[in-house]
């Protein structure tokens, strides 16, 4: 059903950002760090073993019984926050990484430099 | 009586501490550092005495979780090399004082020693498996450091990691037999247990374990392993080659090692696992499984070793031989079956201990007075050095076993426990004595040449020797009179007037080292009286040699003219290290060659082969959906991804809107179909198509990234792609993720533009090689990926067993709250929140140290 | 960073209106976080988010002066622009209120981090003449506090302090 789709989905973009972090430009390789963790996370919440409803309750906790699952969603959370920690620790690291050496080409900054 | 905890803990923690204070006791002693590290050996003496008469095991909780105890047991056995070590211990480091006179890394040396000292008394008394283990690794680092002394020599170096590799190896086996000694246990005992001695333990219950071993078909595989690291670490052959090399450590520590730490720790496993093994019924001359593992790796490495001595052209190499030689001799000793075996290995242990000790601190002597170690060099040293010949001679014709000397007595016993096998079961078994004969003349003209050292012509060119400093003189000296004195009781011994103390001790050992319930029988020594097979045995090994000594030049030629070539174990050794070196050099180079594409490509291959590989082993199905209807998505999800890549595509804007034409008719055409064709309601598909469209979406929008033309159009596409995200977790049901995720989205975008506002405009391509083949590897990883979440998805375990359910349930009665996420982050999982906000102000620290505060630290 | 010259009226009448609205959003989803969706980390991203705004209409320099009060030192100063420094020590503060949280509960006994719940009613015992007493003392008056909430407010320090850091240092380029 639609976990089918998801699982074509998440594939290609598993597929997407494993090929972007084999690029040699520094920004598309944190492109597809970038990718690959939305695509965990949203495989994380898939991975939910309840259906239901919000996982908010109502008065005195009614309805505890016909949530979905919020444990996934508890540990998504925090992965987005710190998602975006480590995204802006890789664009800064980057970014002094062109400024100590001038480039942001990988193959260069490897050693190699003619391109092969 | 039982031992006293503390004195136990006293005794194995004292060397320890005593190691800590030596840099700062050295800062004040200095070169008499030597006394206090004496000192701290003769008080592990007098504990080791304060435990004589009693015997059990004491034990303190280390990881109770795993039952593992720091525990120990006292008995004999662990006794005898209790004292061996701190004994001689003490003797080493008052020698050392003189020896190491001037010597560069005296603080790391004595430390080092006394640590080493620490680590054997820890083998000795350890009775949990894991505590024998981890003191038996101790001696195998603190012997690496120790025979390394002189780092920036190439050949300590050499030796050191020679050493480190085979005995660790060797540990390495023996842990694996442990765990199957623990494994077997729970069988045999009821539950499994690291108790090696005492209450509850393998040795008292050692008739069940032989049965569940056996039961198992475990037996003969944990002998083996045993074996192996008994054998590594005691040098039997093929695994001898580190301790020749060995004696590139300073000679006090070739003296230690060699007489009574390290090497005498395979013995003393041996001799421990004796009675696990051993059926309580063998008897000697009895052919067990043990007997023919141990008596002919004894016999084996006693005669081949003992032939390389002869091959020896320095005194040092000559003694480190002579020790595997004893140690082949000791192991099988304790091979062969019975009282008698027993008696040969628990004597033995004692005598070899006292006669190479002496001859090691002889043998430094005369290299430290004389200038020179080679043999051909040195001879009628007694003119200058009356009192170290005198010791030589008794330590020397000990270890000949010439009568009345100490190794006599012990190899006597050797003789007669190889007589009974060998007359118990006839026919070839007769070889066990021969080889016993055989292996012993070669000990005797070695022992002899040894001793020629000191007589006959004295060399022109070898100049005045000086007489020695009394603390190095002392220590061998006490060392040969005690060798004396057990040669002596065997002297009284003959006339019924025995060395009562001296055979009661060697009979607690021996009660040791026999299996519980074996015939009970004390032990006596003494010079033979009556023509025994035996005895004519020792009086034809002492014939053959003094026949043979003349000519020891022409053996010691042909011996050396035969070790050519793959004959030698340390011809294996060199070429298997001298391979690897560069093989492992080449593998570095390709694995790790500093570009991140390499190891980004052999993680991912990793990931996909591994996870394949797995659901290739476990045959797990992939879960198909066979439905039409759920076609129906997929279609479109098919319909929008080739739309998008055209439009997003190189081709002209005319053939895109005509392909995009093309496909949203096929679009409308699927959906009529499913409608009319396949009876579907509008509603029954208005439940998929939202998550299935915002799913398409967010694939257009990975599939734009990498083909974003510039850097400004990948965060755009990026960011599509976050907010696509953002709407699925709307429709999962999950507001607190769509929030979060919205706003991160944005501030992601923020950061993405204004770092990219400094980084130029570098877009770098490949070639289509590269880029084919990154395809490939992407194109596996997705596929991994896919079947991974169609079989994760399609797994439902037991729903009463669900976490979420119970933190759901719990959520309101248990923390007031209403919101189960948020209760989940600060309530029921708030320590693992507490970690993810640390992570957070760890990337913004490193984020303000990296450019805040970059002017402060280098730069180039 | 040096938008604020070349932002239009509209964006900065815009942003004027908005950013009170999104601070008060963002302060109410952290305090109904506990019953209804919200939280320290959504709150803290929230509040983040509007900074950024005002960083990108206004300028840094605009923030530091006018809400901060400090000097604006664009380049002098070594160690960035002052206002890091405040963020920093605001997460600091953030991670100490949550591992305080902890560290509390261990004062009554109870593991690290264990929480509690209660909800307080004034006693209407010596009001009840009041007509309606029940009624506002019981319902309007009533309290429901939770320690959990304590260290949710850790969780929003840390993550405002944390991504206002961030975004201070690199806009701070």
């Amino acid at each position: 059903m639609t976990e089918f789709v998801l699982a074509l989905v998440l594939g290609l973009l598993f597929a997407l950002g494993t090929f972007l972090v084999l690029r040699r430009d520094v920004v598309r390789v944190v492109w597809g760090v970038s990718i690959i963790s939305q695509a965990a996370n949203v495989y994380l919440v898939t991975m939910g073993l309840l259906d239901g409803s919000v996982p908010v309750l109502e008065g005195h906790g009614e309805g505890a019984g016909a949530v979905t699952d919020p444990l996934v969603q508890a540990l998504v959370l925090t992965a987005i926050v710190i998602g975006f920690g480590t995204t802006a620790f890789a664009l800064v690291l980057t970014y002094r990484v062109y400024e100590e050496h001038g480039t942001i080409d990988l193959l260069e900054l490897g050693g190699e430099t003619d391109g092969n | 009586m039982t031992p006293d905890l503390w004195v136990l803990l006293a005794l194995v923690g004292l060397p320890f501490l005593g190691a800590a204070a030596v840099p700062l006791v050295y800062r004040i002693l200095g070169e008499r550092t030597a006394y206090f590290a004496a000192l701290v050996a003769l008080a592990c003496l007098g504990l080791v005495g304060l435990l004589y008469g009693t015997e059990g095991a004491q034990s303190v909780d280390w990881v109770p979780a795993l039952g593992i105890e720091l525990r120990f047991y006292v008995d004999g056995l662990a006794l005898l090399i209790a004292t061996l070590a701190s004994g001689v211990g003490v003797c080493i480091l008052t020698y050392s004082g003189g020896y190491m006179h001037g010597e560069p890394g005296q603080p790391k040396y004595y430390a080092t020693l006394l640590a080493f000292m620490g680590s054997m008394l820890g083998v000795a008394l350890a009775a949990d498996l894991i505590t024998l283990f981890l003191f038996w690794e101790l001696t195998s680092l603190t012997s690496f450091l120790l025979i390394g002394h002189y780092t920036t020599e190439s050949s300590s170096q050499y030796a050191a990691r020679k050493s480190m590799l085979i005995t660790v190896a060797g540990g390495l086996f023996m842990l694996v037999g442990f765990v199957l000694l623990h494994a077997v246990s729970a069988d045999a005992l009821g539950s499994a247990t690291w108790a090696l001695a005492g209450e509850g333990s393998m040795l008292e219950n050692a008739g069940a374990m032989r049965e569940a071993l056996e039961s198992e078909g475990l037996f003969v595989v944990v002998l083996a392993l045993l074996g192996i690291g008994a054998a590594a670490k005691s040098a039997q052959v093929p695994l001898h080659i580190w301790l020749p090399n060995a004696m590139e450590a300073p000679t006090p520590v070739s003296a230690f090692l060699h007489s009574a730490t390290m090497v005498k720790a395979g013995v003393y496993l041996v001799g421990r696992m004796r009675p696990l093994f051993l059926p309580a019924d063998a008897h000697p001359g009895s052919l067990e499984l043990w007997t023919l593992g141990f008596a002919a790796l004894g016999l084996l490495t006693m005669t081949v070793t003992a032939i390389l001595a002869v091959a020896a052209t320095d005194i040092k190499e000559l003694l480190a031989y002579s020790t595997a030689s004893h140690l082949g001799l000791i192991i099988a000793g304790f091979g062969f079956a019975g009282h008698l075996g027993a008696e040969t290995g628990a004597f033995h242990i004692l005598n070899h201990a006292l006669f190479k000790a002496t001859l090691f601190l002889v043998a430094g002597i005369v290299a430290h007075e004389a200038g020179t170690r080679k043999i051909s060099e040195l001879g009628g040293l007694r003119e200058d050095l009356p009192i170290t010949a005198g010791i030589a001679a008794i330590a020397s014709l000990g270890m000949a076993g010439v009568p009345p000397f100490n190794g006599f007595y012990s190899k006597e016993f050797l003789f007669h426990a190889a007589w009974e096998t060998g007359a118990a079961s006839g026919g070839l078994y007769y070889l066990i004595p021969v080889v016993a004969v055989f292996g012993s003349v070669f000990t005797f003209l070695y022992s002899i040449r040894f001793l020629m050292l000191f007589f006959g012509e004295k060399p022109d060119e070898l100049g005045h020797v000086h007489s020695p400093p009394v603390a190095m003189l002392a220590p061998p000296a006490l060392l040969a009179a005690l060798a004396a004195v057990v040669g002596i009781g065997g002297i009284t011994g003959t006339f019924d007037v025995p060395l009562g103390p001296l055979e009661e001790f060697v009979g607690s050992v021996m009660h040791a080292v026999e299996p519980a319930g074996a015939e009970e029988t004390s032990f006596h020594y003494y010079l033979p009286t009556t023509v025994t097979p035996w005895a004519i045995m020792s009086a034809l090994t002492i014939a053959f040699g003094a026949a043979l000594y003349p000519q020891y030049g022409r053996l010691h030629d042909g011996i050396r003219s035969l070790l050519r070539g793959p004959v030698r174990a340390n011809w294996w050794y060199d070429t298997a290290t001298e391979e690897l070196n560069p093989t492992s050099t080449a593998v570095r180079d390709r694995v790790q060659n500093g570009l991140l594409r390499t190891y980004a490509t052999w993680v991912a291959a990793a990931f996909a082969v591994l996870t394949f590989a797995g659901y290739v082993g476990a045959s797990v199905d992939v879960p198909v959906p066979q439905e039409p209807a759920t076609y129906l998505p997929l279609a479109l999800t098919a319909v929008v991804l080739v739309a998008s890549v055209t439009v997003f595509g190189d081709l002209s804007l005319r053939v895109a809107t005509t392909v995009a034409g093309v496909l949203s008719v096929l679009a409308l055409g699927i959906f009529a179909w499913a409608i009319f064709g396949l009876g579907l309601t509008p509603a029954e598909l208005a439940t998929q198509p939202p998550v299935v469209f915002v799913l398409a979406l967010a694939a257009v929008a990975g599939i734009a990234v990498s083909r974003a033309p510039s850097h400004i159009a990948g965060v755009l596409t990026l960011s599509i792609l976050g907010f696509m995200v953002a709407i699925f977790y709307i429709l999962r049901d999950a507001p607190d993720l769509a929030l979060t995720q919205l706003v991160v989205e944005t501030l992601v975008l923020v950061i993405f533009l204004l770092v990219l506002d400094k980084l130029p405009a570098f877009y770098g391509g490949w070639d289509r090689g590269r880029m084919a083949r990154d395809g490939v590897l992407s194109l596996a990883v997705g596929a991994v990926v896919t079947t991974t979440v169609l079989v994760t998805t399609a797994a439902s375990p037991n729903e009463e067993s669900v976490i979420a359910r119970g933190l759901a349930e719990a959520s309101y009665p248990e923390a007031g709250g209403n919101n189960i996420v948020n209760v989940i982050l600060v309530d029921f999982r708030a320590f693992d929140t507490m970690g993810e906000i640390a992570v957070v102000s760890m990337a913004a620290l490193s984020i303000v140290t990296l450019i805040a505060l970059r002017e402060r630290g280098e730069t180039r | 960073m040096s938008y604020g010259d070349d932002t239009t009226v509209i964006a900065r009448t815009v942003a004027r209106i908005t950013l009170p609205l999104v601070l008060v959003v963002a302060i109410s989803l952290l305090f109904q976080g506990h019953n209804l969706p919200g939280g320290g980390f959504i709150a803290g991203v929230l509040t983040a988010a509007a900074f950024a705004l005002v960083y990108i209409v206004f300028g840094m320099e605009y923030v530091q002066e006018t809400i901060f009060g400090d000097e604006y030192e664009p380049d002098g100063s070594v160690a960035g622009p002052a206002v890091v420094d405040r963020y920093r020590t605001l997460f600091g503060v953030g991670l100490a209120v949550a591992a305080g949280t902890g560290l509390g509960a261990m004062a009554f006994g109870k593991p690290f981090l264990t929480h509690t719940d209660e909800v307080v009613k004034p006693s209407t015992e010596y009001v009840a003449w009041i007509p309606g007493a029940d009624f506002i003392f019981g319902t309007l008056f009533k309290f429901h506090w939770a320690t959990a909430f304590l260290f949710d407010i850790g969780v929003y320090f840390v993550v405002v302090g944390g991504l206002l850091a961030i975004l201070a240092v690199v806009g701070g380029e």
